[in-house]
């Protein structure tokens, strides 16, 4: 046999072994390691299409994962690239919907709204159900992350400008769209992970009841799965939606059980967050001395966490709680401690409240 | 639908808007397809 064809046998075999280790790194979350068994592979090289495409796409993806989003990109319009020229319909629908996800997550969302649609096309050609319920899912988090990237100047939920009310809008619309495929397909994790982003558009878009409904969906849903984070996420979400509809001791109950899973998970910054909310929630039921309790406990952790941001927000609320019981000289102390941190962190409103 | 209660503002919460689910992105598994060449060149001695 000519030589040559003995080493381009060596050849594939040594890049798929490659690839597969990577593709094993990646699926136990180690990315950095994944991302070098699959670069390795790429310098093998391969005659493989299929192959190519795979590890485009996986190192796109361990990219993903490790928020090295222009990599993502890299390696997404790689594999989009790639599945066109040879024309892998299927492949291209994939490529097409992580390169999506990968630009709304740049704020790149008018490109991304253009993979989405070529991501749906296909699969609608191929009658591909559960392509088609991914690509409305993606679709609907494209519009959200659209609606909120315009929104955030001090407004509150449901008094957005109209552009940002058409985007979420949108993204309901979306959303709904994918449950009534995922419900079809019985896919009850698919239902969760819609429910918990509907819950959040809709809670954007002022409709806290029907925020809460589809929170109290997912949270159900979280348990079926024993999906601990899901739970949490989802009772964080519930405790905001019952804030916004005065119900402050139903708020308070879920950010209670926020609080436990976060410690159940041992994540303290989740943890921080949590006695924050039920700090805010305390004092809304003018309950100061368990307000001050939960802002203490945030700001023990916010010290450990080395967050000064945290830290100036924890002395700022106990100063407010110490005032509001009559406890002047505390309410001083806190009251400096957050001037202090606003002119390190250079808060100027947080300043100015301060010196008020 | 109720409306914001009176004195509630986000920052007070600091909740930017919900914690989002994760995105859910395409995968093309080469465990798969390894499987497939595998069973494909078993297939064609049998």
């Amino acid at each position: 046999f000519p030589i040559p064809a003995v080493n381009h046998i060596r050849m594939e075999a040594s890049c798929l072994e490659l690839a597969l280790e990577g593709e094993r790194l990646c699926k136990m979350a180690d990315y950095h390691a994944g991302v070098s068994f699959f670069e390795a592979a790429i310098q093998v090289g391969t005659e493989d299409l299929q192959i190519l495409s795979a590890i485009y796409s996986q190192l796109g993806n361990a990219y993903f994962h490790l928020h090295d989003y222009t990599k993502a990109l890299e390696f997404h319009h790689h594999d989009l690239t790639l599945t066109r020229t040879v024309g892998d319909q299927l492949g291209e629908a994939k490529a097409s919907g992580n390169l999506g996800n990968t630009l709304k997550v740049l704020g790149r969302f008018d490109e991304a709204v253009l993979c989405c649609q070529r991501h749906l096309d296909i699969v609608m050609d191929l009658f591909d159900k559960v392509g088609q319920a991914r690509a409305l899912y993606n679709f609907g988090n494209v519009y959200h992350a659209k609606g909120k990237s315009i929104c955030w100047s001090g407004a509150e939920p449901g008094e957005f400008p109209e552009e940002v009310m058409t985007a979420l809008g949108k993204a309901a619309e979306y959303y709904q769209a994918n449950l009534s495929i995922v419900k079809d397909l019985g896919d009850r994790a698919a239902q969760g992970r819609t429910y918990g982003n509907l819950g959040n558009t809709h809670y954007l878009l002022g409709n806290f009841r029907n925020a809460v409904a589809s929170h109290e969906q997912r949270l159900q849903i979280a348990k079926e799965f024993g999906d601990r984070s899901a739970e949490r996420r989802a009772n964080c979400n519930l405790g905001n939606a019952y804030i916004f509809l005065g119900e402050f001791e139903v708020a308070a109950e879920h950010y209670k059980r926020t609080l436990q899973l976060a410690r159940l998970l041992k994540d303290r910054a989740v943890e921080a967050q949590a006695c924050y909310s039920l700090g805010n929630t305390y004092t809304l039921l003018q309950d100061y001395e368990r307000a001050i309790d939960y802002h203490l406990k945030h700001l023990i952790i916010a010290q450990e966490l080395n967050d000064r941001i945290g830290e100036g927000r924890a002395c700022w609320s106990l100063g407010n709680a110490h005032t509001a019981l009559g406890n002047h000289d505390q309410a001083m102390h806190f009251a400096e401690k957050h001037l202090e941190i606003s002119k390190e962190t250079g808060d100027r409103s947080g300043e100015l409240t301060a010196r008020m | 639908e109720g409306g914001t209660s009176s004195g509630v503002s986000n920052q007070i919460l600091h909740t930017e808007g919900g914690e989002m689910e994760p995105e859910t992105m395409e995968t093309k598994s080469l465990t798969e397809y390894f499987s497939q060449l595998h069973m494909g060149s078993v297939m064609g001695k049998l």
